[in-house]
């Protein structure tokens, strides 16, 4: 099972001509990903890693039948190429990119409502479902099969708490990154209700950070609907007022959108609260 | 990008927006002074009619002096380079209008409120029903029916002329890449409505494709303010900070992470310094002479590195041109690990810099370091 991803995801890599693009279809295929095609206009016929490129998305679904997109596709050709992997029946697309403009983002979130398709990003170091497949950034050997499910907004952050608990020995069903905003595709709170479906996952991990309700959001529906133990690690309980620390959304403004106003939230939704992702680990082997 | 009020009303204006006649003034050119009229502070920073940048002037003489009081102020911190005076308008009633977008919910969103000419964000916290938030989906556009509850929340009787009034608005900001347009406040006149303020943030991931726009606003804030636009700074963050230890990571949640420790093991960061999460030696390079530049007094360096899309051979490199050209006496203390860790680890030992694996390890000797530890 896991939630996004799984063995049976077959992956379409867009602009799997680029630096980034090459580089990253080699680490997903030595993870085992099933990377079925690339797309780059232009570059159909040519291969990747030994991976076939066709010049449309509807071309590469004939041929090899995706379910999933991740895009390296440049900000500024970003929208098209969402459109393109959406209309031609992609239904989970991983946006990489940083820097869209935010009206390409509101429109290809539009759309994607629209249609029933689930967008991680934009910004987002995707998605790993350890053993199973991976489709992102995630580096391979920080992570590994279990039954602990974690959802982070900062790619970085959802490697260094996945070190940690596979250097404990406590394995992952799925990890997700979903960006640093300021405009999510997927939110916590997405995350957690399918964690809270998915049989596979028995502990779920909350990671924010500083800004916005997102955070708040997320412990509404955990109060209300989650049994499973939740653990939580918000970030930038040290941070300053007024200053974006690296992701847009990062900010604390007056006494909103501070780590403690989060903290205290999923507290009371029952969520068992860390400060560390070593104290993460101190808390998943105390629920046993 | 934030613009003037005289570049939101002149993008008004070119969108046929209603906006009192008026010119800009500086110090150097006063020729566009006028009486009677409102002499208006152009910055950048909200609130200045509390703070004394907004007079009214009935005679010329008055006008002269409400712009000399008002070149010599400082707002927020923002010296004052330049004034709009404007032509006074009859009120009859004010409203506040906004248009902007709430990334939680992937939407655009209008704001309307009756409460105009108030500091919209106090109205939210204090009575949020006074406020009407309409989300619209950008790709089915403004529905007339959003428009009409809009006039009617306002009570604005004319739902035809509001109607046109919002369309020219909505269209405004999608065809500029705004990601605001804030009319506060936006009144009604004998003559129907008007703009009396005009708020404008451009998107600057839109740059690219909106250049001749970019440009224009850019050179227009040179010549009449003075000022440069803010430095382009790539995808470098640095936010300078009080303490000891200087920092740098390659990821904001990792970064704050390094913060909330560095704090809990008993030390003080000196900066906050992240570089994004897909970078390359120069920008490795740029983060260090960036730290040591503005805290040349640090008492260690921690540098905090976790590749998935960054390559961490390519942030060693960094990290070893720049002390290669720089050699600083303070202790480092790196800890690196992920995509191409091997090769980054091999760069590091060759240049006979030691490495960690596990963050509160480094935390802990970066904290120990800079309170003069060994």
């Amino acid at each position: 099972m896991a939630v996004l991803v799984d063995g049976n995801t077959r992956v379409i890599v867009q602009g799997i001509t680029g630096k980034s693009g090459i580089l990253q279809t080699r680490t997903l295929l030595e993870y085992g990903t099933r990377v079925v095609a690339g797309v780059t206009p232009g570059k159909g016929g040519t291969v990747v890693e030994g991976v076939p490129v066709y010049d449309s998305v509807a071309d590469a679904m004939k041929e090899t039948s995706p379910n999933a997109a991740i895009s390296f596709v440049p900000p500024m050709f970003a929208k098209d190429a969402a459109y393109e992997a959406m209309e031609a029946g992609i239904g989970l697309l991983v946006l990489t990119m940083e820097g869209i403009p935010k009206h390409d983002v509101l429109d290809v979130l539009s759309y994607a409502r629209g249609r029933g398709v689930r967008v991680l990003g934009p910004g987002t170091a995707g998605v790993i479902s350890p053993g199973k497949c991976k489709l992102g950034a995630h580096p391979a050997r920080m992570f590994r099969e279990g039954k602990v499910g974690v959802v982070s907004k900062s790619g970085a952050l959802s490697y260094e708490v996945g070190k940690t608990l596979t250097d404990a020995g406590i394995g992952q069903s799925t990890v997700v990154a979903l960006g640093g905003g300021p405009i999510w595709g997927t939110n916590q709170r997405e995350i957690v209700e399918l964690f809270n479906g998915d049989p596979e996952t028995e502990i779920v991990v909350v990671l924010g950070e500083i800004g916005g309700g997102t955070e708040i959001a997320a412990a509404e529906y955990i109060g209300e609907q989650v049994r499973k133990p939740v653990v939580s690690l918000i970030v930038g309980r040290a941070a300053p007022e007024g200053k974006s620390l690296g992701h847009a959304g990062a900010i604390i403004r007056g006494n909103k959108g501070t780590a403690a106003s989060k903290m205290e939230a999923l507290e009371r939704a029952g969520a068992h609260l860390a400060t560390s992702p070593a104290q993460v680990v101190e808390i998943i082997r105390k629920l046993g | 990008m934030k613009l003037y009020e005289f570049q939101g009303k002149a993008l008004f204006r070119e969108a046929g927006i209603p906006v009192p006649g008026g010119a800009v003034v500086t110090a150097a050119d006063r020729t566009g002074l006028f009486a009677p009229s409102v002499v208006k502070a152009q910055v950048l920073s909200g609130g200045r009619g509390k703070a004394g940048g907004v007079l009214l002037a009935d005679t010329p003489e008055e006008a002269a002096k409400a712009a000399d009081t008002i070149l010599s102020m400082e707002l927020k911190g923002e010296r004052v380079q330049a004034l709009l005076v404007e032509e006074k308008a009859t009120i009859r009633a004010e409203y506040y209008l906004a248009v902007t977008f709430d990334g939680e919910e992937r939407t655009p969103l209008f704001m309307a409120s009756a409460a105009g000419g108030m500091d919209i964000e106090t109205v939210a916290e204090r009575t949020p029903e006074k406020i009407l938030k309409l989300p619209v989906d950008p790709l089915w556009g403004l529905a007339d029916y959003k428009i009409r509850a809009m006039a009617d929340f306002l009570g604005y009787g004319d739902r035809r002329e509001f109607a046109e009034f919002v369309r020219k608005m909505w269209k405004l900001f999608r065809e500029k890449d705004a990601v605001l347009v804030e009319i506060n406040p936006l009144v009604a006149t004998d003559n129907g409505l008007m703009a009396l303020d005009a708020k404008i943030e451009l998107d600057d991931d839109a740059g690219p494709r909106q250049k001749a726009l970019f440009e224009t606003m850019s050179a227009e804030r040179r010549r009449i303010t003075g000022s440069a636009a803010e430095a382009d700074t790539g995808t470098i963050t640095y936010v300078p900070l009080d303490g000891a230890v200087g920092f740098i990571s390659d990821g904001a949640g990792t970064g704050m992470l390094t913060l909330d420790l560095i704090r809990d093991f008993g030390g003080e960061a000196a900066d906050f310094c992240e570089m994004g999460g897909l970078t390359s030696p120069q920008v490795m390079y740029d983060a260090m002479k960036a730290v040591f530049t503005d805290k040349p007094d640090i008492k260690s360096l921690l540098i905090v590195l976790i590749g998935g899309f960054n390559r961490m051979d390519e942030m060693a490199e960094g990290i070893v041109r720049y002390l290669e050209e720089n050699p600083v006496s303070v202790p480092l203390v790196v800890r690196l690990c992920g995509t191409m860790e091997e090769e980054g680890k091999a760069i590091m030992k060759e240049a006979g810099l030691p490495v960690y694996d596990d963050l509160r390890t480094a935390v802990t000797d970066a904290v120990r370091f800079a309170a003069g530890g060994d």
